[in-house]
């Protein structure tokens, strides 16, 4: 929507600027000597005559009289003399022009270059000038001047033109008038001495003019013409809100494979190439071909069906198969098309693309078809309107062809004939049973329920026997006189008619609802294919499941062996024994260029794999090869759509974990970034804590002992030896968590019994905190358990640290230790502190808790919680803050397994030494 | 020593100091240092143990840690600037200067940063109990031998030549003289000198000190006189008064 606004708001801001400033008209020639002047000056004089201001800038008639005669009777402004190294140069007065003010003047030559000491190098800026002034401009250029055109041209002429004019001149084009002259006559004037041209240069120019050069030129010209008159209606109709329509549009080329397909697309392509059209193929499959084409899906029915009917269909298929890989080739676009009518199956695709022409090829007119107008092309003609139907003569190898094919069509598969006959036989006997119950009119509905129930079933020819057949039959047995083939006009003309529109009507619905239904169970194959693949891939978490899941369903659904390479991750395993050296160069060859290799390809063929590439929006990600069974020779285009859509989807899914990899590679950079930093601030501030009395201790001593008694004194000694030790256990701290944090820890276990622990424990805070009081509740007859002994006690250390300095003073810590469930040792540790809110409970283990919030905290809590939940995970424990005893401060339970891991060595001990 | 409160004047109590610190070590050694110079102590754990303290007992300084197990040091600044002038210097661990910045606008008067030399915490001490004691209005204020600054006569002389500062210069200087020893931030120098709509014009400032730490002889990157406290304020480098 918005881009539509801008688009228009654009085209109308042009508008305006080119209705304020003067505006361009162009008189475009292919060559010199088409006439350009004369044309020019022949529509000044039509202007003049109806009272237009006109006056002739400048016109260089070349002495030519007729161009001469028609500059006569038209204002002229006198040129300007220029002297140059003693020669006298003519120039198109600009100044006096500008003074002039017509309101359209003629400038000749819009590539020429002014004498030296001019105004401009060039007279295209002159033209500018005037149109900046205000006043029209009427000029003549050849198209060998453009400057987009330089290298095509010189490709054309082998001359290098270096008088160009930008084509930015002709974005201020009112007009574009080619001036069109046949080649042909253009040299009959050179000939006859009518063109103009540089004695000096005569020579190098006469190899100019030779025919293939002005065609081309002549085209070049028709081209650059109905391109700016393209853009000139499409900003017209822009700027009147219109929809934007194209001159140049779709090209359409519809290929059915049955001969020169690839003719087809060759000339279709060619007529996009000359409108500068973008072109698509497209072959439209009804349900027959699709069946078939479904069958070749699966290798047994291959092999299997060998048939004439499905050979004709495979060499079919395998021509749209190559047609379209050269329409992919040469640029356009492919399609399959599925659909029972032909004729609307192209148009809608017409539609779709925004197509103007439609290309078919001269397509198999039956005669009777032709008379009903039901012929392809009859029916596009009738019904494509707006399009121009392009319809190619293609050559006789087609007619074989289709008169295989046709034959093929008309063939009766495998059982029909077998139907045909129970069902006449069938019919026979049901009427000769219901003889004596029906009537005789009565008893050929038993037939026409015979010819119906065939029809809905086979072939149409099938059905057309059955009812021949059944007419037979019923002549036969049941027609007076009985036994005889005798007809009575009566009763048997009607029939057979009856029998054979009952046959024709009733087989034509059947075969086109089996052909829907096919067609149906085609896209649904690929559907549900695509949509199985999206599935598992959508589970896949990283490249390796990516790849897995998708070599997995490639497999599956293409019976096919495949191998994935993407980001160098390969898999699966199986296949890379499969890949030779050869296959190899293929596969690295797709990954460099992006395109297939190796079978069913044009590159490096000699390898047995396919090999497609994984594309992201920029790169090439990967590869994928597939491996069909050595007896396939072709790929149906379903195959080949279904397995690049399956590529795609797989690359994207790829690409997706990428992202997915580099944001959890940017999200834990940023957790480090965030350890790092509270990590530092702890350090500064549990470390600088311990410092700042150490120093200020120090500091007081050393400056005011004197004026202190010997108790401040002894005081402050010992205020550094406690933060002395304080600081000895953060650094301690701190290089537990480095250890812990690096998966370094090893544990040195051993038997040791709990209460030993926490005694060690409380001893060691006692002695830092003489005032904590602990109180023990510690079950008797606990076992040892087996643990690193010094990691453990660290961690009971920093619970019981931690829970003293919450508790209220003379408030003993109580640490509680039970056997539980499950052959676990259960220790709480509890305080009658502040307590912690619920929702934070959970977080005062987490390393950035309480170091971030900095100086608020209380001392100490840093790491030490972290620390224990490091030191009690490696032990396979786990620690937990729950509500304090009574709903009172906080408890801290570290549960320890101390059963199961020790159990089982020593289980695995006993037996040992059993 | 000139260093502790004025003995002299035994008849008043001695100056009373307020210590709010939870880490007990720190406390104590504060409170020994200020004790063995003659101040009277009171010490708080926490926040609010703090600005009871000051509501029931008083003080004229506050030692304020911001790191406070109750509630953060800046709250209890807060709270106690509504309804008390007490000043109060902030002990931090932080060294942002916008961290400093922010407490001295929120009515911190000074700063130390952990660790500290116990000498520092005294200096900034007396820089705040001298300017209460001394009169604004006696003589030279400031004479170390080299450098003398009147401020009634507006003379300042360096080693007896006088210095002609300009009226902008002279202002500044009788600024930071005026309050030795005591950091004044940059705010408050220019609202002071500029007026309240050119707080955020540093520039100004940076220009006026290089010109007149020029005159005086001074060096920035050593200075005798008057030292920056980077992006935070300037300082007016208290040496012992040499008192006539």
């Amino acid at each position: 929507m918005g881009a539509e606004r801008t688009e228009q708001a654009d085209a109308l801001l042009g508008e305006l600027k080119r209705q304020t400033a003067g505006r361009l008209t162009v008189f475009l020639g292919a060559a010199p000597g088409v006439g350009k002047t004369y044309a020019m000056l022949a529509r000044a004089r039509e202007l003049h005559r109806q009272g237009v201001d006109i006056v002739i800038g400048i016109v260089e008639t070349h002495g030519r009289s007729e161009t001469q005669t028609m500059a006569e009777g038209l204002p002229l402004l006198p040129r300007k003399q220029m002297g140059y190294q003693g020669r006298q140069l003519e120039e198109m007065d600009l100044d006096g022009l500008l003074a002039r003010k017509p309101a359209i003047a003629l400038v000749d030559e819009l590539a020429h270059r002014n004498a030296p000491g001019s105004r401009h190098e060039r007279r295209w800026q002159d033209v500018e000038e005037l149109l900046d002034a205000g006043i029209d401009v009427y000029t003549t250029v050849n198209i060998q001047h453009l400057e987009s055109l330089n290298d095509v041209v010189h490709q054309i002429t082998g001359i290098r033109v270096s008088e160009t004019v930008p084509d930015a001149l002709f974005d201020r084009l009112r007009d574009i008038r080619l001036v069109d002259l046949p080649a042909r006559e253009l040299i009959e004037r050179l000939n006859h001495g009518k063109v103009y041209l540089p004695e000096q240069a005569a020579q190098a120019l006469q190899a100019f003019f030779s025919p293939s050069n002005l065609t081309a030129l002549r085209e070049l010209a028709i081209q650059t013409v109905a391109e700016h008159v393209d853009t000139d209606l499409r900003e017209t109709r822009a700027a009147r809100g219109m929809e934007g329509i194209s001159i140049q549009r779709h090209v359409l080329i519809a290929i059915d494979g049955r001969g020169q397909s690839e003719y087809l697309v060759r000339a279709g392509a060619k007529i996009a190439e000359r409108r500068g059209a973008p072109w698509s193929v497209v072959t439209v499959e009804t349900g027959r071909s699709a069946d078939a084409a479904l069958h070749t899906d699966t290798l047994n029915q291959v092999a299997s069906s060998l048939n004439k009917a499905t050979h004709i269909e495979q060499q079919r298929l395998i021509e749209i198969d190559k047609a379209f890989s050269l329409a992919r080739n040469l640029g356009g676009e492919t399609e399959v098309l599925h659909n029972t009518d032909v004729t609307q199956a192209l148009l809608d695709a017409a539609e779709t693309r925004g197509a103007r022409a439609i290309v078919i090829g001269r397509t198999r007119e039956h005669p009777i078809a032709r008379i009903f107008n039901r012929t392809l092309t009859q029916q596009l003609l009738q019904r494509c309107g707006r399009y121009e139907l392009t319809i190619v003569n293609t050559p006789q190898a087609r007619l074989h062809a289709r008169r295989l094919s046709a034959l093929a069509g008309r063939q009766l598969t495998g059982r029909e004939p077998l139907l045909i006959l129970l069902v006449s036989l069938g019919s026979v006997g049901t009427a000769a049973l219901a003889e004596h119950l029906l009537g005789l009119q009565d008893l050929s509905m038993v037939f026409l329920v015979a010819v119906l129930l065939v029809a809905s079933r086979a072939s149409m020819a099938s059905a057309v026997i059955t009812a021949a057949l059944s007419f037979l039959a019923y002549n036969f047995f049941f027609i007076e006189p009985r036994y005889t083939f005798y007809i009575s006009a009566q009763h048997g003309v009607v029939t057979v008619v009856l029998f054979l529109a009952a046959a024709l009507i009733a087989g034509r619905l059947a075969s086109r609802l089996r052909m829907q239904v096919v067609a149906l169970r085609a896209a649904n194959s690929y559907t549900t294919a695509m949509q199985n693949l999206g599935r598992k891939l959508a589970k896949a978490a990283d490249l390796g499941q990516v790849i897995a899941a998708g070599s997995s369903v490639l497999q599956s659904t293409l019976h096919a062996k495949t191998w994935i390479r993407i980001n160098g991750e390969t898999g699966p395993s199986t296949a890379a024994n499969d890949l030779t050296e050869k296959d190899l160069v293929a596969a690295n060859w797709t990954q460099q260029h992006g395109q297939t290799s190796g079978r069913y390809t044009d590159t490096l063929t000699n390898s047995s794999w396919w090999f497609l590439p994984v594309r992201s929006d920029k790169d090439t990600l990967g590869v994928v090869g597939l491996r069909f069974p050595s007896g396939m020779g072709r790929l149906s285009f379903e195959q080949r759509r279904l397995a690049e859509s399956m590529v795609e989807d797989i690359g994207q899914a790829a690409l997706r974990t990428r992202l997915v990899s580099e944001l959890e590679e940017a999200r834990v950079t940023g957790e480090t970034e965030r350890l790092r930093s509270a990590l530092l601030s702890s350090v500064s501030h549990d470390l600088r804590s311990p410092l700042s009395s150490m120093i200020g201790a120090a500091d007081s001593l050393a400056r005011y002992s004197a004026d202190m008694g010997p108790e401040d004194q002894q005081s402050l000694l010992e205020t550094i030896h406690v933060e002395g030790e304080r600081l000895d256990r953060y650094i301690q701290n701190l290089l537990d968590m480095t250890r812990l944090g690096q998966q370094g820890l090893t544990l040195t276990r051993d038997w040791i019994g709990i209460d030993e622990l926490v005694g060690s424990a409380s001893r060691r805070l006692q002695r830092y905190e003489p005032n904590v009081r602990i109180q023990h509740d510690i079950s008797p007859d606990l076992p040892p358990i087996h643990v690193h002994p010094a990691l453990i006690e660290q961690a009971l250390f920093n619970v019981m640290e931690n829970a003293a300095k919450f508790s209220p003073p003379e408030v003993p810590v109580l640490v509680q230790i039970r056997q539980i469930e499950g052959n676990k040792l259960r220790i709480d540790i509890s305080d009658r502190g502040p307590g912690i809110p619920e929702d934070e409970r959970r977080r005062i283990f987490d390393m950035f808790y309480s170091v971030e919030r900095g100086d608020r905290g209380k001392q100490g809590t840093g790491l030490g919680l972290t620390i224990v939940q490091g030191i009690v995970g490696a032990h396979m424990g786990s620690v937990e803050a729950l509500p304090g005893l009574e709903g009172k401060g906080t408890t801290i339970r570290l549960t320890l397994p101390w059963g199961g891991y020790a159990n089982q060595e020593m289980k695995e001990h006993d037996e040992r030494s059993q | 020593m000139m260093r502790g409160p004025n003995r002299s004047n035994l008849g008043a109590s001695p100056p009373r100091i307020l210590v709010v610190d939870d880490e007990p070590q720190i406390r104590k050694f504060i409170d020994i240092s200020l004790r063995s110079q003659g101040y009277a102590t009171l010490l708080a754990g926490t926040g609010q143990e703090g600005l009871t303290l000051l509501a029931t007992k008083g003080a004229d300084l506050i030692v304020l840690d911001l790191g406070l197990p109750d509630k953060d040091g800046r709250e209890v600044l807060k709270e106690l600037r509504q309804w008390s002038r007490v000043p109060v210097i902030v002990l931090t661990v932080r060294s942002g200067e916008e961290e400093k910045v922010v407490l001295l606008d929120a009515g911190a008067n000074d700063y130390v940063t952990k660790p500290f030399g116990v000498d520092e915490l005294m200096a900034r001490i007396r820089a705040f109990l001298r300017t209460m004691e001394s009169s604004p209005d006696e003589g030279p204020v400031f004479d170390d031998g080299v450098l003398k600054i009147d401020l009634m006569q507006r003379e300042v002389t360096v080693q007896g030549q006088v210095v002609a500062l300009s009226r902008k210069e002279f202002a500044l200087l009788s600024l930071l003289v005026r309050q030795p020893g005591r950091l004044v931030t940059q705010t408050q120098i220019l609202r002071e000198m500029w007026g309240p709509t050119h707080e955020e014009d540093a520039h100004y400032l940076r220009i006026l000190v290089a010109k007149l730490r020029h005159k005086l002889g001074d060096n920035a990157s050593a200075p005798r006189y008057i030292a920056t406290e980077p992006g935070v304020g300037l300082r007016f480098i208290a040496k012992e008064r040499h008192t006539a």
